[in-house]
């Protein structure tokens, strides 16, 4: 199944305490594209990506690499799509290389330990993300943009193709945020990855996305590549914001100015 | 809260007796065989030869041993028993026994009244014999330890003699006050938090000798507090006691004074009439020999009451 | 650069300090005993082995009737209470979980102090009536009682059983079931010595029997919650993130709930309430060892059976010749030592 979509969703809904959150989303996302949800707050973007995560009870459907996500068993849902979450629990005490070793966790039998070859994923992993030096030291001596990579690296050393990342650059200050952005799309192409993530920063996120959806009120609005969807109209209509868009090499720049 | 665990403790069998008053309870059993041959059993325990080194962990028990002559087959006693002086006191708690103390003092037989701790079982692991003597409900009872105290250690005769002595004198006592018209009433206080003891219980009983009503009986009908109920203020002032007796004048500083002082006691005839009598705290607990004199104090008492 | 995990050299200095307090434990009492006679006693237990050690047959039944019970029981309720509280620590990623949270200590309690009024009232109750018989019994199912209440509450109107939802609802059952133990204690007075004795805990124990009723316990759950250390590990970073991983977060929690909770019913029942060996060892063990729970789990159950067993030597040697409550010395001497390390490391957090 190598040209079935990394993920496809049809007809998404979610429900939480009885209230509609998503109501029907539909989204492709290609092998090696990389997806970009936006959208004011509350539309729905983190819940679409923890449905799709399966971390959420859903309604419709969504397959991963062709297959029913429901019909995959946990750990090889967790071989196939790895997730990184907005503000991950950071044990403080716990060390880098134990963190990003949480990663393998599929890969290890219940009642295992992990393998040679699960201790040597990690050591790429670190090396991969420049985080070798840091192997030893606690997560509570990191910086911010230290810590994000280290978020990275477990989920890479989960072996999945395809990331999803929930909202990767709000705690980053902006030189970080360049910075893991340009990370990401380095290793999609090193390492032939899928990514999809959510975005509510819109100033550089056309520079980074294939394509963009735009959800509103658990619906989508807009679909398409960055040019078609982060346009002033768009932007004006579902953020109530004025804005520039300014056509940059890379793909759109979304600059607010005043009226 | 002593007092308290102390005669709760000393409660810690509670058998309904009818509670009657009367000269039953003072006449004699049967005759105990006047041979003190061995074996000997009571109860659970054999005794092959005569016990020549007892532990007592009971202050009621050390006081009966001494007073059936068997005092110098005594090694060792727990911590709370002061009487006799010559008692040799040790450290040993009767409240949070330790076996291997126990037996470090080489016993041939321990002598308790309560089995906290399983101590009866582990003693028993060490082939020590351990005679378990409850407290007291009735002076029928304490006729039987001290019968079965003096079988134990070869004091047979002492025994029965100290047996007579006692119903004889406590016969006299009663027979000495003269009858009343209508009975008197009686509070037994405990704990100045106003615990007291039915007529159910063993000082209970010594009062019903004198015919005397004791106002705690209607808090505990049922039984439910088994015999020790904490009265509530309203309550006995209500209930209007002629007479208070205080067995926690050693342990918690009550007295005449105190009791006096108390707010709103001064309705109550006890006090407006000064009949508040302090009792010895440790006799008044313990159902051994010196009962006799706590009899003669609730005798005193009773005579100084009019008429 | 190796993973955390269990490093020999804590399992091997674990286990010497275990060696250490068993031996300690039959060596030293209220009776003092020669060492070598002890030692030769120790070996006589060897099936084949008869030296002549020079004690007396009641001497013999002091070591092997007393001690030896009493020390194996204190390792073995150590050893459960350490790794039920390091369990819930990281089951609840709280430094004070403890079983005690969801209502298990007030259960137990309840369970007892209802017994023992119950068989004081009995027309013919007396104190001979073999004393704690009951007891063991009536708080272990004091305790199931109790958690099945904090369970079903904690689910109630439809919540999930998260940890905060769960905490509440133990909170809660601990103190109805406290204020029913103490009204029962108010109207049966003469329950409070016996009572009271429970609460503070005793290992005071006579023969193998209290030993061999909690010997499938300590099996069965230190089995299960140890299968689980890799689990809890992952269980620190989150519920999320455990289940991005492919875990069943929501299962490995409630078995381990159920498991920590039938240790610690199972070590209540038979040695009363015994305080601060489920927090103190498992934190201290973190603080020296470091977070993953493949190392605080197995060393806390050796280390929390060391402490007890060395704490019961105190309690039985300190006393004079009476004997001070269990509980009292783990808090005199848990205490303050924990201050020590708190102080001289960095925080953790479980």
């Amino acid at each position: 199944m190598s040209d079935a979509p990394a993920v496809a969703v049809a007809d998404l809904r979610v429900r939480l305490d009885g209230t509609l959150i998503l109501g029907g989303v539909d989204l492709t996302v290609a092998r090696g594209e990389w997806v970009t949800i936006i959208g004011p707050n509350g539309a729905g973007k983190s819940t679409a990506l923890r449905a799709i995560g399966g971390l959420l009870p859903f309604e419709g459907v969504v397959e991963l690499d062709g297959t029913p996500v429901e019909r995959l068993h946990r750990r090889d849902r967790a071989k196939t799509v790895a997730t990184v979450l907005q503000s991950p629990v950071v044990p403080p005490a716990m060390r880098v290389f134990d963190y990003a070793l949480l990663g393998r966790t599929p890969y290890i039998p219940p009642l295992g330990r992990e393998s040679a070859a699960d201790l040597a994923a990690v050591a790429d992993v670190l090396a991969a993300l420049d985080l070798a030096r840091f192997a030893g030291r606690r997560l509570d001596t990191l910086s911010g943009g230290e810590r994000q990579r280290v978020f990275l690296a477990r989920a890479l050393a989960q072996g999945a193709r395809t990331l999803l990342l929930d909202e990767p650059t709000s705690a980053l200050d902006i030189g970080h945020q360049q910075e893991v952005l340009e990370l990401v799309d380095h290793l999609r192409a090193e390492r032939d990855l899928t990514v999809l993530t959510t975005m509510h920063d819109l100033s550089t996120a056309g520079e980074y996305a294939d394509r963009m959806v735009l959800l509103a009120a658990g619906r989508v609005a807009a679909a398409g590549s960055p040019r078609e969807v982060l346009t002033e109209a768009h932007l004006a209509a579902h953020y109530r914001v004025r804005v520039r868009v300014i056509d940059g090499e890379r793909g759109p720049l979304v600059v607010p100015v005043r009226g | 809260m002593k007092r308290v665990f102390i005669a709760a403790a000393a409660a810690a069998a509670l058998l309904f007796t009818g509670g009657c008053a009367g000269g039953d309870e003072n006449s004699t059993g049967p005759r105990p065989s006047a041979s003190a041959a061995y074996p000997v059993t009571v109860g659970p325990v054999t005794l092959t030869q005569r016990p020549e080194r007892i532990v007592s962990l009971t202050p009621t028990a050390t006081e009966m041993l001494f007073a059936i002559g068997a005092g110098s087959q005594v090694t060792a006693v727990d911590d709370q028993s002061d009487y006799p002086p010559e008692a040799p006191k040790s450290e040993l708690s009767g409240f949070t026994p330790s076996a291997e103390a126990i037996a470090a003092k080489n016993p041939d037989l321990v002598v308790l009244s309560n089995d906290i701790d399983k101590i009866s079982s582990q003693l028993e692991k060490l082939k020590i014999p351990v005679f378990l003597t409850p407290a007291a409900t009735t002076m029928q009872d304490t006729y039987r330890e001290i019968g079965e105290l003096g079988a134990l250690t070869g004091h047979q005769d002492e025994a029965t003699a100290l047996h007579e002595r006692m119903a004889a004198d406590i016969d006299k006592i009663v027979k000495a006050v003269p009858q009343r018209g209508a009975p008197l009433t009686y509070y037994y206080e405990l704990s100045p938090d106003l615990y007291s003891a039915t007529s159910k219980t063993f000082i209970g009983s010594i009062f019903a000798m004198f015919g005397m009503t004791n106002v705690a009986d209607p808090a505990d009908a049922a039984g439910t507090h088994g015999g020790y109920p904490q009265l509530s203020q309203e309550a006995l002032i209500k209930a209007n006691p002629d007479t208070i007796f205080l067995a926690d004048s050693d342990c918690c500083q009550q007295s005449v004074q105190t009791v006096t002082a108390r707010k709103g006691w001064n309705t109550v005839t006890a006090v407006k009439s000064g009949q508040i009598f302090p009792l010895n705290d440790d006799i008044a607990s313990r159902w051994g020999p010196r009962t006799v004199e706590l009899v003669q104090s609730v005798a005193d008492a009773v005579v100084k009451v009019p008429a | 650069m190796r993973p955390a995990g269990l490093r020999p050299v804590w399992l091997a200095g674990g286990v010497l300090t275990v060696l250490v307090a068993l031996l300690a434990g039959l060596a030293f009492g209220s009776v003092s005993l020669p060492p070598v006679g002890v030692a030769a006693e120790l070996l006589n237990l060897v099936p084949g082995v008869r030296l002549h050690s020079g004690l007396t047959e009641r001497e013999v039944a002091i070591l092997t009737q007393l001690r030896l019970p009493r020390v194996v029981l204190g390792l073995l309720v150590g050893g459960m209470l350490a790794l039920a509280g390091a369990a819930y620590q990281g089951v609840f990623r709280n430094p004070l979980a403890d079983p005690q949270l969801l209502g298990v200590a007030a259960g137990a309690g309840l369970g007892v102090t209802a017994v023992i009024a119950l068989r004081g009232n009995a027309a013919g109750g007396d104190a001979t009536a073999g004393l704690p018989f009951g007891v063991p019994v009536a708080a272990f199912a004091g305790a199931l009682i109790a958690l099945t209440l904090t369970w079903l509450l904690g689910a109630a109107g439809g919540r999930d059983r998260s940890p905060a939802t769960l905490i509440l609802a133990g909170v809660a059952v601990s103190a109805f079931l406290g204020a029913a133990q103490t009204f029962l204690m108010q109207r049966n007075v003469d329950t409070l010595r016996e009572v009271y004795s429970w609460l503070l805990g005793r290992l005071a124990t006579a023969g193998w029997h209290d030993v061999l009723m909690i010997v499938p316990y300590a099996a069965v759950t230190s089995a299960i919650v140890l299968a689980q250390r890799r689990e809890l590990d992952v269980l620190t970073v989150g519920d999320d993130e455990a289940t991005s991983l492919g875990l069943h977060p929501q299962r490995s929690r409630y078995l381990l709930i159920i498991a920590a909770s039938l240790a610690t019913a199972a070590a209540v029942s038979v040695s009363g309430l015994i305080g601060f060996v489920g927090i103190i060892i498992p934190h201290t063990i973190r603080l020296l060892g470091g977070p993953s729970y493949r190392s605080i789990l197995p060393l806390s159950v050796l280390f929390g059976g060391a402490f007890l067993a060395l704490a019961d030597l105190l309690a039985r040697t300190t006393g004079g010749q009476a004997e001070i409550p269990i509980g009292v010395v783990t808090a005199f001497f848990g205490a303050p030592f924990f201050i020590v390390v708190l102080r001289t490391s960095r925080s953790v957090a479980p």
